[in-house]
């Protein structure tokens, strides 16, 4: 069934409206020769289809894209643009209709996957990526590796560099006004009120690195697999 | 853009602002160790700043924060660049692309430029648009002849697979140094430190990371994906696999050692860094590559290289 509206969401161009236009014009071009489909990552694991979703666009289904699942399933890879005879930047326009898809209520638990931890800590610490390893099996590894304890300030210890890289105290004051100014921190705030949902994993501590029997062989445990496990 | 177009562009200064990524600075720390090594073995001092911050425009394209956040968050990290007066070097797909993509946008866009600059002005910074950024691998491949008579160890020897990452060709299939589809800059660099390719199907295709897919969609479309890599990675029995973005190197590293927790087959290739195997070359320090924060080990390898660089050394004598 097609949608009779064939306006895009209102208010959506106006709020990006730079943006948005050219996202528009750049759909508007589609051959819908399909070459973005045939090389795409997603779609050979799932029901993603990037031809599909311009078209649905271009005949005024927004709604069902909005909707979808599918608009969460993109990888980013921007092999498409990449192969697109009328340079359509299609990753963009996903993530444009992401926006467009959370402003309707959609995906927020998807988006709350990524603010915890990554999100977080950058605004807790100024990097994205945390200096704890939450699976401990690569923790085991890396201890096997290198003769540690597996932890990467013992491994940058080893290397002759300080414990952690070293953010300046201006630098956090900086990231942080920008954050509180721009509305990045109510952003933060509005998606864990959404999503009222406990962290499901930790970085474990030192006396975590035991060995515990699971399955056939004597291995370390797996917080994530290990609460996957528990989940199911 | 013809690859002699972008070369001609690319400028290789004497000091260059290292941009340090955060996947190098707190999961592979031989990254920016390695580079900063060997490039001053070339006459190119590195410099970093406490000052810099992941690049933030990664919150943006995984939806957490708006473009109006992170525009004014990236630019402030250009700007601590540019007050140094240096170019920016990137050794991550990810930092360039965002870096790149949002000062274009901002440089474009006079109205968004004063907008952010507003905002910096209440932190006492500015951003100009002055500086050029560039992907590690531009600068490498620019430097090639330099490296080849610089190398102390040849790979000679060694098989080598290819990985280029998603974000440096895809993404600016207009600018970057080579074609998205057959790249051979890497081949290239390699061939040049004496190495050999091992040249396989899905070169081309995603590790897996997906951006935000290894997080939201875990079981059924990152797993499935790297799993599909390594098993025709693995058919060409490559010493090592080289990738440009540290994203693809923890992936690529740690799904392995998932891969192998759960049964699903023995994978055991070691990942490194352009940056590191460059480094390797040309002599840095093997403690200082960081080969101990990798979960794949790098023993067999290393073994290999040492009794190729032997053989080497009774061939010369």
């Amino acid at each position: 069934m097609h949608e009779t509206n064939k306006e895009w969401l209102p208010g959506f161009d106006k709020k990006f409206a730079e943006l948005t236009h050219q996202m528009v014009k750049d759909l508007e071009k589609c051959l819908q020769c399909g070459k973005c489909t045939g090389q795409c990552p997603a779609a050979k694991l799932s029901s993603y289809n990037p031809r599909e979703i311009i078209r649905d666009l271009r005949m005024g289904n927004v709604d069902k894209v909005i909707s979808s699942h599918e608009l969460w399933l993109c990888f980013f890879c921007s092999g498409c643009y990449a192969v697109c005879p009328r340079d359509i930047n299609f990753p963009f326009a996903v993530s444009m209709l992401r926006y467009a898809a959370l402003a309707q209520g959609y995906g927020w638990e998807e988006v709350k996957e990524i603010k915890d931890p990554y999100a977080q800590d950058y605004y807790d610490t100024g990097l994205s990526v945390n200096v704890n390893e939450r699976n401990l099996g690569v923790r085991k590894e890396i201890a096997k590796n290198s003769g540690t304890d597996g932890r990467i300030e013992t491994v940058r210890r080893k290397m002759g560099l300080p414990p952690k890289r070293k953010i300046s105290q201006r630098a956090m004051s900086e990231i942080r006004f920008i954050a509180d100014a721009t509305g990045m921190t109510d952003l933060f705030k509005e998606i864990d009120k959404k999503v009222a949902k406990e962290k499901s994993w930790n970085y474990g501590s030192p006396a975590d690195l035991v060995e515990v029997r699971k399955g056939p062989n004597q291995k370390f445990i797996d917080v994530e697999d290990e609460e996957k496990e528990r989940i199911s | 853009m013809a690859r002699q177009q972008v070369l001609e562009k690319t400028k290789v200064s004497d000091r260059m602002f290292l941009f340090q990524p955060c996947v190098g600075s707190n999961k592979y720390p031989g990254l920016i160790t390695s580079a900063t090594e060997f490039f001053k073995k070339l006459g190119i001092e590195l410099v970093t700043s406490d000052d810099q911050t992941c690049c933030g425009g990664f919150l943006t394209f995984t939806n957490v924060a708006q473009p109006t956040s992170t525009m004014p968050a990236v630019a402030r990290n250009i700007a601590v660049a540019e007050e140094m007066g240096l170019d920016i070097l990137t050794l991550c797909n990810g930092c360039h692309t965002f870096l790149t993509e949002f000062s274009h946008f901002m440089n474009d866009r006079p109205p968004v430029k004063n907008v952010v600059n507003v905002i910096l002005s209440m932190i006492g910074r500015e951003y100009k648009g002055s500086q050029d950024i560039y992907h590690s691998l531009e600068i490498i491949y620019k430097l090639k002849e330099k490296i080849r008579k610089n190398v102390t160890r040849s790979l000679s020897g060694m098989r080598f697979a290819t990985h280029y990452g998603c974000h440096y060709l895809n993404g600016f299939k207009k600018t970057a140094l080579d074609d998205p589809h057959m790249p051979t800059i890497m081949e290239e660099l390699i061939e040049a430190m004496g190495g050999e390719i091992a040249e396989y199907g899905e070169n081309r295709t995603c590790c897996g990371t997906g951006l935000t897919q290894i997080i939201i969609n875990k079981e059924t479309l990152s797993l499935p994906h790297t799993k599909m890599k390594l098993d025709n990675l693995n058919a060409a029995e490559p010493d090592a696999v080289v990738v440009v973005c540290p994203y693809c190197l923890a992936q690529i590293d740690r799904m392995q050692q998932k891969l192998n927790y759960r049964g699903s087959g023995e994978y055991k290739v070691p990942v490194i860094h352009l940056v590191q195997l460059v480094g390797l070359a040309l002599g840095v320090d093997v403690v200082k590559l960081g080969f101990d924060a990798h979960a794949i080990s790098f023993k067999n390898f290393l073994k290999k290289f040492e009794s190729v660089q032997a053989k080497a050394e009774v061939v010369d004598g």
